[in-house]
């Protein structure tokens, strides 16, 4: 009975793999094993689950090396990182601990369980409910992200840490705390319902969004495990988006991110300089991540509710929609700002905003725009400010002024492209 | 063509707080190396070693059986690689560009005794 329980197993796991080794074919199915595993033990095990994962890859680079690759790696891990796991609870049962009995007998209900074709879509299940449990509202935020990335990412606490620019201890301390917080206040491992889910799902596409973010802003140069990010980021957004609790909000975001992504190529030039969004080679842009993007686009309209990513959303599928630069719809693209500032009103929107006033308005209008931003505090140290009124004061033909903004722009924290941009900008102002 | 073995000794420690991402990328380049033994037509064959099942004889008469050299050292015999090369030189050269030396372990590397008086 066991081994048609994993024959099947393997084949269905095999589609997807083949007998090919995919990018990050080991960092998605740990994040998987770990989760199934959780399931089976309870999430008061996640260490073990996580153990017996890590014991399953090392395996696997201990034996491959000499025997070739399996026909299909993930069902050998999965069957090693189970045999290891049935393994430590049997183990730990019989020198008395009560909270593994239970898994023993789940272990047994699941050979019975997986015998069928939907092993896949169990897995997915698993996945989904370990962003849920990961996302919970009540752990820290910066928790939240950490041990998604950890347990359904499969990153390691050195990646996470280079990711964040932080400190190795730091995360491996957060990820104990959540850890315990999670086995304290008995977090279970099941797909919440009602309120619960509403709320649940809000904090991880809030953690799905930061993750992006974060990998967004990463620099060319920089360490690749940041741009790492947006692409794990946007698989657990596509999980959540096309899950059976998935919601048009998750679509949005899912088509915000395809949209942001797709330009990433586009950013910078063959030398490492910054290209601005209207100057971009749309040929560079990722055609399927813009087909992405708007497979989920059309998907967030199902809803009623608008939300803020709704409007970001729209935003960036009317820039993916110009075929140039010139022909891009920038009124649309206004009256989308000023629903935005309306659903999340922040200076940072207010800044954008006040670019899209000059594309439809002129420069003049802009900087009246831009004026009652000046004094604010959480734009102090934003260098985007300055830069935006130098540009709009050099369209005006103010010489002096726009070289004063890109010399206060320079004074504030940007990356060394943005630097040579501002130099550039500045010695503009000092020609003719 | 004489035979040569390449032998694989690991230093566990190198593997401790390893990412599924780097372990990966590992056995894709240990991949990469026996897949050009192969295209070259040199490669034999190779093992892995099972990991616990290994004890030492000793001794005249009676032999004394005692659990492997494994737990002491650090370095243990992981496996091995047997491969076809015209001369030690040649073998050499085939087993510097291995993975394992990247990752900190190292090769023994033996030729097979060609039998005497054999041509």
């Amino acid at each position: 009975m066991m081994h048609v329980t994993e024959r099947e197993a393997t084949q269905t796991i095999d589609v997807s793999d083949a007998c090919l080794m995919v990018d990050h074919l080991f960092r998605s199915r740990a994040g998987q094993m770990v989760a199934y595993l959780t399931r089976l033990l309870g999430p008061e095990h996640l260490d073990l689950a996580e153990e017996v994962t890590q014991e399953a890859l090392l395996k696997a680079l201990q034996h491959w090396p000499y025997s070739g690759i399996p026909q299909n790696p993930a069902g050998w891990l999965f069957r090693v990182a189970r045999n290891a796991a049935l393994d430590a609870v049997r183990h730990r049962t019989l020198a008395g601990e009560k909270s593994t009995e239970l898994a023993v007998e789940h272990f047994r209900n699941a050979d019975a369980s997986s015998a069928n074709d939907e092993l896949e879509d169990q897995l997915r299940d698993d996945e989904l409910r370990m962003v849920l449990m990961c996302c919970h509202p009540t752990l820290p935020q910066d928790a939240r992200v950490a041990l998604s990335l950890k347990t359904v990412g499969g990153f390691s606490v050195r990646e996470i840490a280079r990711a964040f620019l932080a400190d190795e201890a730091t995360i491996a301390q957060r990820l104990v705390r959540a850890k315990r917080q999670i086995r304290e206040s008995r977090i279970r491992f099941e797909l919440p319902a009602g309120e619960e889910l509403v709320a649940r799902m809000d904090s991880a596409l809030e953690v799905v969004y930061l993750m992006f973010n974060e990998g967004y802003a990463a620099q060319s140069g920089e360490d690749l495990v940041r741009q790492d990010l947006c692409g794990e980021a946007l698989r657990l957004g596509r999980l959540l988006a096309t899950s059976s609790v998935g919601t048009p909000q998750a679509h949005a975001l899912v088509a915000l991110m395809a949209f942001q992504a797709a330009r990433l190529p586009a950013r910078v030039d063959a030398a490492g300089e910054l290209v601005l969004l209207e100057n971009q080679d749309r040929g560079e842009w990722d055609a399927r991540l813009i087909a992405l993007g708007f497979d989920h686009f059309t998907q967030c309209a199902e809803g009623t509710e608008l939300t803020s990513y709704h409007v970001q959303a729209a935003i960036a599928a009317t820039h993916a929609r110009a075929q140039e630069g010139r022909a891009t719809d920038w009124k649309l693209i206004l009256e989308l700002y000023d629903q935005l500032i309306e659903l999340s009103p922040s200076p940072v929107v207010e800044l954008n905003r006040a670019v899209v006033v000059a594309k439809v308005h002129g420069p003049e209008a802009a900087l009246a725009a831009l004026r009652p931003l000046e004094g604010n505090r959480s734009l102090r140290n934003y260098y985007l400010l300055p830069a935006v009124q130098g540009q709009l004061l050099l369209e005006i033909g103010d010489k002096p002024g726009a070289s004063e903004s890109f010399r206060q722009a320079l004074e504030r924290p940007c990356s060394e492209p943005e630097q040579r941009f501002l130099q550039r900008k500045l010695a503009e102002c000092s020609r003719m | 063509m004489a035979k040569y073995m390449l032998l694989l000794y690991d230093n566990r420690a190198n593997w401790t707080d390893i990412s599924p991402d780097e372990m990966q990328k590992a056995i894709q380049k240990y991949k990469a190396w026996g897949d050009k033994l192969k295209k070259l037509g040199i490669y034999v064959s190779s093992h892995k070693l099972a990991d616990d099942a290994g004890k030492v004889l000793r001794g005249r008469g009676p032999a004394r059986v005692t659990d492997g050299p494994y737990s002491e050292t650090k370095e243990v015999l992981g496996g091995y690689f047997m491969i076809e090369a015209p001369t030690y030189d040649d073998a050499v050269g085939h087993s510097r560009d291995c993975p394992h030396l990247e990752y900190g372990g190292t090769i023994e590397l033996r030729q097979i005794d060609p039998m005497v008086g054999s041509a």
